[in-house]
């Protein structure tokens, strides 16, 4: 076994399942393993590589810059000129062979054949198991690959809907493209054959796209959507969830294949097919390097060949090859492999050492050897030409058979075969070639950006776009505590430096003061990190459309505005199931039927607007539709025979609208597949509710319905009013205090009941005596109001309502801690903090609040607002 | 089972739901709260609320006893919460087997031991955590 201790390799891949395959394979067999995501990244990485590699493995298919123009790039550095670079492909196509050896790479190796090692080194699993039945370290490769799947699907996504938008953009196709080819290859890594089945097919289509022999209709474009859904159905199925509708499958399959055959074109696709994933044997491995593991563990040491050798091989390679970074051993393993294949074979080599000078006239980068080579008769003749493929320029050899029995030469032990001594000198040939050129070193970077420079320009654009890291969201979350730890550390300096009134206050004061800045930098900052945009939720939602528009027969087109919205990402993940539901509902029930639609006079398509955006503070989402609008008869009708309103019941239309919010609620009169259980809005609300949010309805008959979602920025921390109320301090969400001010006692009158009503500026809203509202005191006397202080407040609908106080504090940063965690849900109290000298204090819960001050003043029976409890 | 004590009555509880135990401090006021909840105090960062147990078990607590502490216990569903009780005393072996019941599972006290000619209670914490969190609505 050669000694690979440290030698070092760069992989340069963008696809991690492979990235993680490499890794692995090499790592296995003792090599230290550098990687780069794509071209541009290989080849920073491969410059900033200190010790720099001895070999670079890459991919053909990548973005911003593919295999070829790495290749031509490392061979333009000085001091890589030399550097052995292979290529990866899934697929044995001759014409690719040749532009990698145009380019310059040393020799290829299929994605098949690190495959084999991989899963051998995995204690024997074949990739037959399928998703579920793996086990070992497979499985966080797979789950690399599930997660790649995630992001190729998305990134398809995007592309589909741009070329709907009538984008032709070559990059658009090709990003398509790759998209599906990277599910399917990975797929086929793992034996995934009903996934690579139909990405094969798919993929096939898409090269028609790709070509230029298909238009993108709309009908076509219509079909590729169709198909990416089902796509995405059969990764998710591989990952072990739900079954899939395998008519759906079938059907999908059969329009993608119509849509290959209506080009005309033959297309060479379909006889690949079967063979592309069917594990065969390696069909491409001409040139395992010498960090091949494999030949080196496989056990070849048989009995001398029995049979008789047929087969004769010799060959004589030129200076060229071992300029390449290629080496003799290289095939002579590659030949033994072919002889250990065939079962009992084994192959013989000898050296033809007559070429070679007296030992002071060897020059290192000469080339003198020469082999002949016996291997068993089975060995195809083509199998052989497939080891000189990439050295067959630069290498003669020639193959003869022999009938007769060869006297076996030289020793037939396999060590005579690896044992690198009479290829010693010659394979270290590139070593002392590289040595000189280390001076050149600094001139090398910027050689190579030029270089660089050329392929960048074109495709700089994606990359602006995909710039972004992976990180595992516990670490962050963990870090958002720390944050907030230091938050309330630093409240507590500041409460301790109002109590010292020495000669260090005034330092301490500014000490502190740059450490508040400093505190909420760092606190921004890691919501930074936590930041998403809404984009993945919302192009999740076209699905939904297209499928409750398949389901419901209607036209109807989702519009996406505002996608680059940055929101906390617990919250766009909460966000999934609320809006999956309102846009069925919107499908369902907002837009009417088409014939309804056109005796309106709208276009027979309807259109949903769904869009989202930062609005004072909050997130704002709407979903707007062009359709009916809620009819507010029906829905009075049915909210009194539901019994959620009594029958006499006067209700303003505001009120009617919020009555689909009502729990048990469905005015759908048949109820569909899609919408109409009754559960649907209803838990919408609560969703919405839970994350700190509201949701508002406005709607015009004949015009459309449109839902407002206000929600927080973010879930963890909260700007705050401090205020002190029967003996307590609480703290108010700043965002809801419109004004504070004292009472004027001639502004307040006394309401029968007992409550009271304050006119501020001519407006009348409820006076609210907090601590004796949330029971932590007895109701203040008309005296004490007098000259209270109050916080005027408003929640988000505009309703407002006076909070007296005792007393207002501070105003500060307050970092949201649950109550309902080890408690229970208090009305009034959305949460709690803990302030600055450790004691628990509560956050109200100001539109709680409101609304119960107003139902106190409402006179409406009592069963007519548990319909409209806010 | 770790053994503390309320007025004149001994009570225990399996010692793996112990947290810690920590010295009695101010709690914030909870609105609508059962009226056996003294209110939240702060745990490192969480919040988590404390049960005289003198007034959810209805006894005459020791006055002004600086001794009391609250006993941090954690609930098999993972609630926190903490029992003020007016002193611990020790811990015991305690076979189950040896417990007499005095009432159905659900209650909060379910039965009685004899440990060293003493009467300890055994309490039922599931009951107790489950009723501070369980009955949700106090409109």
């Amino acid at each position: 076994m050669t000694d690979n201790k440290g030698v070092r390799v760069l992989t340069i891949d963008d696809s991690r399942t492979m990235q993680g395959m490499l890794r692995k394979v090499l790592e296995g067999a003792g090599y230290d393993v550098i990687q780069g995501g794509d071209g541009v990244e290989g080849l920073e990485v491969l410059q900033a590589a200190n010790p720099p590699p001895k070999a670079v493995i890459t991919d053909i298919n990548m973005p911003r810059m593919d295999g070829f123009e790495v290749i031509e790039a490392v061979r333009k550095l000085d001091q890589y000129k030399h550097l052995p670079v292979i290529v990866l492909t899934t697929e044995s196509d001759p014409e690719k062979k040749a532009r990698a050896r145009e380019a310059g790479a040393t020799g290829g190796l299929s994605n098949r054949s690190v495959l084999k090692v991989c899963w051998r080194q995995s204690a024997g699993l074949r990739p037959e198991g399928k998703g579920a039945g793996m086990s070992g370290d497979m499985d966080d490769i797979l789950l690399v690959f599930f997660q790649e799947c995630d992001e190729q699907l998305q990134e398809l996504e995007r592309g589909l809907s741009a070329l709907s938008d009538g984008d032709s953009d070559h990059e658009t196709i090709n990003a398509v493209f790759r998209a599906v080819h990277s599910i399917k290859g990975g797929a086929a890594s793992f034996g995934l054959e009903n996934l690579v089945r139909f990405a094969h097919v798919f993929e096939s289509s898409l090269d028609g796209l790709r070509s230029g022999r298909i238009v993108p209709t709309h009908d076509i474009m219509k079909t590729f959507l169709k198909a990416m859904d089902v796509l995405s159905d059969l990764v998710s199925e591989a990952r072990g969830g739900a079954g899939v509708d395998h008519v759906r499958v079938a059907e999908s399959q059969s329009e993608l294949e119509a849509i290959i055959n209506s080009d005309g074109a033959p297309k060479p696709a379909e006889d690949v097919v079967p063979q592309d994933f069917v594990p065969v044997p390696m069909d491409f491995v001409p040139v395992p390097m010498d960090f091949e593991p494999i030949p080196v563990d496989m056990d070849f040491g048989f009995d001398a060949p029995e049979a008789a050798p047929d087969l004769v091989v010799s060959f004589r390679p030129h200076d060229a090859m071992y300029e390449r970074g290629d080496d003799a051993r290289n095939l002579l393993i590659g030949l033994r492999d072919l002889a250990v294949a065939v079962e009992g074979g084994a192959m013989t080599a000898t050296c033809d050492t007559s070429g070679l000078p007296a030992f002071n006239a060897l020059s290192p980068t000469r080339s003198c050897l020469s082999w002949r080579v016996v291997l068993p008769a089975a060995v195809s003749e083509e199998s052989v030409h497939g080891v000189f493929d990439w050295v067959s320029d630069v290498c003669d050899f020639s193959i003869t058979h022999e009938g007769a029995v060869e006297e076996t030469p030289a020793e037939p032990e396999p060590a005579a075969i690896v044992a690198p001594e009479p290829v010693a000198p010659v394979a270290q040939a590139p070593v002392p070639v590289v040595a000189p050129a280390a001076p050149v070193h600094d001139v090398a970077p910027a050689a190579v950006t030029n270089a660089i420079a050329g392929n960048q320009q074109a495709p700089a654009r994606k990359a602006e776009q995909v710039a972004s890291i992976r990180v595992d969201l516990h670490r962050i979350d963990d870090l958002m505590d720390l944050v907030g730890e230091l938050v309330i550390a630093q409240a507590a300096i500041e409460a301790l430096s109002r109590r010292n009134d020495g000669s260090i206050q005034q330092e301490l004061t500014q000490s502190i003061n740059s450490m508040q800045s400093l505190t909420r930098d760092i606190q921004d900052a890691v919501m930074a990190v936590r930041a998403q945009p809404v984009r993945s939720v919302f192009q999740r939602m076209q699905r939904v459309v297209r499928e409750a528009c398949s389901m419901t027969k209607k036209d109807v087109v989702l519009l996406l505005e505002g996608e680059d919205t940055e929101v906390d990402r617990t919250l766009v993940e909460k966000l999934t199931d609320p809006l999956t539901h309102m846009l069925r509902n919107a499908v369902d029930h907002g837009i009417e039927k088409v014939e309804d639609r056109l005796a309106a006079g709208k276009p027979a398509e309807g259109h949903i607007l769904l869009s989202a955006g930062h609005r004072s503070g909050r997130i704002l989402i709407t979903i707007k539709d062009d359709g009916g609008g809620i009819n507010r008869q029906r829905v009075l009708e049915t909210a009194v025979k539901r019994g959620i309103v009594a029958p006499d019941a006067v209700l303003s239309d505001d009120e009617i609208n919020n009555l689909i919010f009502a729990p048990g609620f469905s005015t759908a009169a048949t109820v569909s597949d899609l919408s109409g259980r009754g559960v649907g809005m209803d838990v919408v609300k609560q969703a919405i509710l839970s994350l700190g949010g509201r949701v508002t309805i406005q709607s015009v008959p004949g015009e459309g319905t449109t839902f407002s979602l206000s929600l927080p920025l973010t879930l963890a921390v909260l700007d705050g009013m401090l205020i002190e109320a029967g003996e307590s301090t609480m703290v108010i969400p700043i965002s809801s205090v419109v004004e504070t001010m004292m009472i004027d006692h001639r502004d307040v009158y006394l309401l029968p009941d007992g409550g009271n009503i304050i006119s501020i500026r001519g407006t009348c809203m409820p006076l609210i005596p907090l601590a004796a509202e949330l029971g932590l005191s007895k109701a203040p006397t008309q005296e004490a109001l007098a000259n209270a202080v109050i916080l005027v407040v408003e929640n988000e609908s505009g309703g407002r309502a006076a909070l007296v106080v005792d007393e207002i504090r501070d105003q500060t940063q307050v970092v949201i801690k649950s109550i309902e965690k080890n408690y229970r849900q208090i009305s009034g109290v959305s949460a709690a903090t803990i302030l600055g000298d450790g004691s628990v204090s509560l956050i109200l819960d100001v539109p709680a609040l409101i609304g119960t001050a107003i139902r106190k003043i409402d006179n409406r029976p009592s069963n007519v607002r548990t319909g409209l409890a806010a | 089972m770790i053994v503390f004590a309320i007025g004149d009555q001994e009570y225990c509880i399996p010692i793996l739901s112990v947290r810690e135990i920590r010295g009695f401090e101010k709690t914030t006021a909870l609105p609508f709260a059962p009226h056996y909840v003294c209110g939240a105090i702060n745990l490192r960062g969480i919040i988590l609320t404390v049960i005289d147990l003198a007034i959810y078990l209805n006894i005459q607590p020791q006055a002004d006893n600086p001794r009391r502490v609250a006993i941090i216990v954690e609930s098999k569903n993972g609630v926190v919460c903490g029992l003020l009780v007016d002193r611990v005393i020790d811990m015991a072996d305690i076979d189950m087997n040896d417990v007499q019941a005095v009432s159905e599972e659900s209650s909060s006290l379910s039965g009685l031991v004899m440990v060293n000619d003493r009467m300890i209670g055994v309490l039922q914490l599931e009951t107790v955590v489950g009723e501070l969190v369980g009955d949700m609505v106090t409109e």
